[in-house]
């Protein structure tokens, strides 16, 4: 679970394809920190793809440079994957491909599967997959050699809602890691209040939105916890809230988004003196927790 | 890399696209090589005959991936790396067919010059074939990295070229598979086995350097 150790770099990076072809991208200034969430939103066609490509390092820049690459991993919109593998053979190879060892391959291809619900598919030959079980592949594949930057290119198109919701957490797990995520999502209440930065693509160009997109949108849980009198709360707690009150002395209300919910709470259990988790409980204002289409 | 290169092997076997240059390459055997005929000139033949094989199997080797897929191991470990590891794999495709051919054409020919004027060992009329095999091979594979993506991404343009370049390659005097090749046929007329070692170092470097251009420019061409 190694995190990133630095910073990955864009500077003036601009691609095209071919060699008179129209600049896609141009001039684009960008850096990627370690454990944070980056969104990329843009209209269809406005050069998103082209970035997240570039970010995770599929295509070179025709100019510019990137710099800090750190492991990688990127999980496409659709994974029509015809391969010749069975779907835990295909994720244990991709493992080894990332870096582990066959056996850490093996079990960890097994655990992504189980945590998506496609169990059931492990010794299905990956052409038989239907759209939705391909896409669970794609995103297993990503996430199972923990990378150090994870590129999500409308990866949650064709989940079923349960898997969707694993994905969010997945991805909250990643950044609480010391990992950096960066994903592009039609939806815009996907991991809603969670990204650190968001960006626009237009007209072959990034921009950066300045007002931090507000917490308050998007599925809260409430935690009640009890600490130590006049204990602080952990620091990756403190970062992960979307509010912290102190009701009572060492007692706090904290209103997380739901997908860093369980990040929150092993902050709370794993710290040294354990916080007591007195209550969680879906917050009353968006009681669509969990069951989001 | 070994990650790489065993994943490229199980796509290239378990895809069962081998069988059809398998096939082609048992067919230009089958034509131009009979038992009792005099060894060196039949290894010229199977070794000539292998260089469209392994191009054909670059082929099947770098186009074996949907894109989508492709797309999430140039993601893991670089298009470059990613990209050789599938040339590689083709070449040692393709030095174990010629490998496996020299083998046999050694076995089953007459190891006497052409005409039955001299006597050719046939241990040393074997090296010499596998050393002409492997310069094949090699330069087979640069064919194929050289006519297929990602310099030339359209089947159309890509096909036709790489089938013409490996035509040239056998024939064209100065190529390094051409000179393995008439030096076996050479020595097959004076009882003198050759030792194309230059043929295949010639090989090696062009297919270095093959290879360094196809893979440097993996990332750049895509997708």
């Amino acid at each position: 679970m190694a995190p990133m150790q630095r910073d990955l770099r864009l500077t003036r990076v601009g691609r095209r394809y071919g060699l008179r072809g129209p600049w896609v991208l141009r001039g684009v200034d960008l850096t990627v920190t370690p454990g944070t969430l980056t969104r990329v939103e843009g209209a269809n066609g406005t050069g998103k793809s082209t970035l997240l490509r570039l970010l995770a390092g599929i295509d070179a820049p025709t100019e510019g440079r990137v710099t800090g690459r750190p492991r990688t991993a990127y999980v496409p919109e659709r994974f029509p994957a015809a391969l010749p593998f069975t779907a835990s053979g295909y994720l244990t190879h991709l493992g080894t491909v990332h870096g582990l060892s066959r056996r850490t391959a093996a079990r960890a291809a097994g655990e992504w599967l189980e945590r998506f619900g496609a169990s059931a598919y492990a010794g299905t030959p990956l052409a038989q997959l239907s759209k939705g079980s391909s896409q669970k592949v794609a995103v297993a594949q990503a996430l199972l050699a923990e990378p150090e930057l994870l590129v999500l290119d409308e990866a949650w198109t064709g989940l079923d809602t349960g898997a969707r919701a694993e994905l969010e957490r997945a991805v909250a797990e990643r950044t609480s890691a010391g990992g950096a995520v960066v994903f592009v999502d039609h939806d815009p209440r996907r991991l809603a209040g969670a990204p650190d930065a968001t960006y626009t693509v237009a007209d072959a160009a990034l921009d950066r939105r300045t007002e931090k997109a507000s917490s308050a949108v998007g599925p809260h849980t409430v935690v009640s916890v009890q600490g130590p009198p006049g204990g602080q709360l952990p620091a990756d707690v403190t970062r992960a809230v979307t509010s912290a009150e102190e009701i009572t002395p060492g007692g706090y209300r904290l209103t997380v988004p739901a997908s860093r919910s369980d990040v929150v709470l092993r902050a709370l259990l794993t710290a040294r003196p354990p916080w007591h988790v007195v209550r969680v409980h879906p917050d009353d204002l968006t009681p669509d927790l969990g069951g989001r289409s | 890399m070994t990650a790489l290169l065993r994943y490229h092997t199980a796509l290239l076997l378990r895809s069962q696209r081998w069988l059809s240059p398998l096939i082609l390459y048992a067919a230009f055997l089958a034509v131009g090589v009979q038992g009792g005929q005099p060894v060196l000139d039949s290894l010229g033949y199977s070794a000539a005959a292998l260089l469209p094989v392994a191009a054909w199997l670059v082929r099947i080797c770098v186009t074996g991936e949907p894109p989508a897929a492709r797309a999430v191991v140039f993601a893991a470990t670089g298009p470059a790396r990613a990209h050789l590891a599938a040339l590689l794999t083709a070449l040692g495709a393709a030095a174990v067919l010629g490998a496996a051919a020299t083998l046999v054409v050694t076995l089953i020919s007459d190891p006497a010059a052409t005409g039955h004027r001299a006597h050719v060992p046939p241990l040393q009329a074997g090296v010499a074939g596998l050393l002409a095999a492997l310069a094949c091979a090699l330069l087979g594979t640069a064919v194929g990295a050289l006519t297929n993506r990602p310099l030339l991404r359209s089947p159309g343009r890509a096909v036709p070229t790489m089938l013409l370049a490996a035509l040239l390659s056998v024939v064209v005097s100065g190529s390094p598979a051409q000179a393995a090749v008439s030096g076996l046929v050479t020595g097959s007329r004076s009882g003198r086995v050759p030792v194309p070692l230059l043929p295949l170092a010639a090989a090696a470097l062009l297919t270095a350097a093959a290879f360094a251009l196809a893979a440097a420019l993996a990332g750049r061409r895509s997708p």
